[in-house]
């Protein structure tokens, strides 16, 4: 059971192909985007269930290293909402194959062009919020 | 002589290339190995080429498989620079420089025999659970000659006749590796080819397999098959094809 899950993951590191990489930051993405939903649904939770613990947890996102983290998430779910639109235009439209080379390439610029301004916003945000309040 | 393909080739400069290559020997080794051998080689021929030069010149323990060598009957896909490759279709020139090394390791997914050989049971096992066979149960024509087609008819499925079932695709599949029970790239090729052949009539059958747990479903449409195909197949769109037969219902 856990071998080919071993294998697969370093494998998956080795092989070369222009698809490939995409697929891999995709799932990477995926799986950053999934466990920030878990935490996200427990630390909504927490203000019914224990209210102490979601104003801790609050106070802990307002860290530099949650800032970054934040625009990290941000960066997974453009690249994994653009990189999912061509898989699903390139399943449902299998004529469409050829373009397949391109359409990475149009994943990872769309992305970039999504990714400038938002980061810029964020961090503009992020840093005001620190020259006001201060790091703790 | 890079303007004077012709001349470049009369007058190739030999190189010298360093071959990586992955070794096991179940008799000995519990885990592979890198070996490195150093080989001189044309820029034209092929890692097949080189392979050959080892096993026949300098170390006789290397077990490779091939048949033809000129990229028909499928015996010897390795993975060569990181990508599935035929070693006899690949020319050195156009991976490798001067001094340059290339890593050659068995195709991945099936269990390896002994160095670039590996275990293509699983792989054929997939093949024939496809129903990889014309199926046609009505009385033959009149004059006991074929069942026609027209053109049109016969043009629908050319591109997945080219199978040599080498397996490069299905082992450069994510999918296939972290789930051997996977069918594969390749076996859903050889299943297009049946499902849309106008003279066939298992095509149902053949869906219902292919819409099980572990048929088409469990590609993700990662190209990777289409990239390492020696004949050229559009995999990935021949897979396709059969999730749009299965979504909508409708083959043509």
């Amino acid at each position: 059971m856990l071998t080919p899950l071993i294998t697969t993951a370093r494998e998956s590191l080795r092989y070369r192909g222009s698809g490939h990489v995409l697929w891999l930051l995709h799932r990477v993405t995926g799986l950053g985007v999934v466990i920030f939903l878990g935490t996200h649904i427990f630390g909504m939770s927490m203000a019914t269930f224990n209210p102490p613990l979601h104003e801790a947890m609050l106070a802990v996102y307002k860290t530099p290293l949650f800032s970054l983290g934040e625009i990290v998430l941000a960066a997974c779910l453009i690249f994994h909402a653009v990189n999912g639109t061509r898989i699903a235009i390139l399943e449902l439209r299998p004529a469409l194959w050829d373009k397949q080379e391109v359409a990475t390439r149009w994943s990872v610029i769309i992305t970039l062009i999504l990714l400038a301004p938002t980061i810029a916003i964020m961090a503009f945000k992020s840093i005001s919020y620190y020259a006001t309040h201060g790091l703790r | 002589m890079r303007a004077f393909p012709i001349l470049g080739a009369a007058f190739s400069i030999p190189m010298k290339i360093n071959l990586k290559i992955k070794r096991f020997n179940p008799e000995t080794d519990k885990k592979p190995h890198w070996e490195t051998y150093t080989v001189e080689v044309e820029p034209t021929d092929r890692v097949l080429d080189a392979l050959h030069e080892i096993k026949w010149n300098q170390d006789g323990t290397l077990a490779l498989r091939r048949s033809c060598a000129h990229g028909v009957c499928g015996s010897d896909a390795m993975r060569i620079n990181g990508r599935n490759m035929l070693a006899c279709k690949v020319l050195i020139q156009n991976i490798a420089k001067d001094g340059d090394t290339v890593t050659v390791e068995p195709i991945l997914g099936l269990p390896v025999i002994k160095d670039l050989i590996v275990d293509m049971e699983p792989f054929f096992a997939h093949y024939r659970a496809v129903m990889p066979y014309l199926v046609n149960n009505d009385p033959l024509p009149e004059n006991g000659r074929e069942r026609l087609q027209s053109p049109a008819d016969r043009e629908r499925y050319d591109d997945t006749t080219k199978c040599i079932l080498c397996a490069a695709c299905t082992t450069s599949c994510p999918s296939f590796w972290a789930r051997g029970e996977y069918v594969g790239p390749a076996a859903i090729v050889q299943a297009h080819r049946f499902i849309f052949d106008s003279r066939d009539q298992a095509a149902q059958q053949r869906l219902e397999i292919l819409s099980a747990q572990d048929g088409v479903w469990r590609c993700r449409t990662v190209f990777n098959c289409t990239e390492a195909c020696p004949r050229g197949i559009q995999v990935t769109k021949a897979i396709g094809e059969v999730k749009e037969a299965l979504r909508t219902g409708i083959i043509q």
